[in-house]
């Protein structure tokens, strides 16, 4: 058997959690469905979040640098982005990804 | 455990035994931080009977706390919380021990020995994480906060759960003082005292698991870590 040729072949979904008030800001939206492919990694993943989206949203996840803004954590498969890659983290079929500004008082 | 008080706790001794009321008898936790979760979430703690409380806090008593910390008045403002605290404790039950420090919870903090949880209840992640990194083994770590008219609880086990600071590596204070609802922390306190009573019953709900409130849409969510 031939393996799949196309690169939509390779494709695959990634589920992307929303929690906290990110939701509240996007309309208690609770995920989404982002369509990845070969080479995806967590900086890439968020900026098709936010076209799906059609409204900004990376402002609150990246410093106007590129860099991971502090008030969100992000997770993948419950691990925290800044214990692996960063931004470069790679994603792949089946990962989960979780976005949660948690508050921060008391 | 001696005379136990079978009036005082006749509506709850219904629900977990005599050995669950002594059970709640012998433990000792940690309450850091007297502010919006913690006022609310000590009195329930006393108010069900835990023998002893830990009590950390810097702060003195400000008019802007007064619509969300329950164990302050006017007549209080300018004190030290956790002498406030102390005394309105003692006033619903002089049986419960508590133990007060005003100070700050940062690196080099020491926990009191004995203690079964300690209670998060600051209001920055600094002091979090110098909290989490001073439990002992074994230890039951409650992590609650607020923002809005929204919060999380989290519960870990130090020495197998991911340590907190590594599940919120990143995380800073927002600049400025942060909004707080007041309903948020009276159902977050609820919230973080019922999960301690699962805890010391060695049943916790929340292991390794946030439990994010949404008053406002009124929705709970988890999210594992």
């Amino acid at each position: 058997m031939l393996p799949s040729s196309s690169t939509s072949a390779e494709a695959f979904q990634v589920r992307v959690q929303i929690f906290g008030l990110l939701r509240l800001m996007l309309n208690g939206l609770e995920s989404l469905e982002v369509r990845c492919a070969p080479g995806e990694t967590v900086g890439s993943l968020l900026e098709k979040f936010q076209a799906a989206l059609a409204q900004p949203v990376t402002h609150k996840l990246l410093t106007p640098e590129g860099e991971l803004w502090v008030g969100t954590i992000i997770l993948v498969n419950r691990r925290n982005v800044l214990h692996l890659e960063g931004l470069q983290t790679p994603i792949q079929a089946g990962d989960v990804v979780a976005l949660f500004p948690p508050g921060a008082g008391g | 455990m001696q005379n136990l008080d079978t009036e005082r706790y006749a509506r709850q001794l219904p629900l977990w035994g005599e050995a669950g009321q002594e059970r709640l008898a012998r433990a000792a936790v940690l309450v850091a931080g007297v502010g919006g979760l913690g006022a609310t979430l000590s009195q329930i703690l006393v108010r069900a009977g835990v023998g002893q409380l830990y009590l950390v806090d810097q702060g003195t008593v400000a008019l802007s706390d007064l619509q969300r910390q329950s164990l302050y008045a006017e007549c209080d403002l300018g004190r030290v919380k956790v002498e406030v605290a102390r005394e309105r404790l003692l006033a619903i039950d002089s049986s419960v021990t508590i133990e007060i420090d005003p100070g700050w919870i940062e690196d080099g903090f020491q926990a009191p020995g004995g203690i079964v949880a300690a209670v998060d209840c600051l209001d920055n992640f600094a002091s979090r994480f110098a909290l989490y990194r001073a439990l002992p083994a074994r230890c039951y770590f409650l992590h609650g906060g607020v923002e809005g008219g929204q919060g999380q609880l989290l519960t870990l086990l130090t020495g197998s759960s991911q340590p907190f600071e590594e599940i919120c590596a990143g995380c800073r204070q927002p600049v400025g003082a942060i909004p707080v609802a007041p309903e948020s922390v009276f159902v977050l306190a609820g919230l973080m005292a019922g999960e301690l009573f699962r805890c010391l019953a060695g049943n916790p709900r929340l292991l390794d698991r946030f439990l994010v409130v949404d008053l406002a849409a009124l929705t709970l969510s988890f999210l594992d870590v």
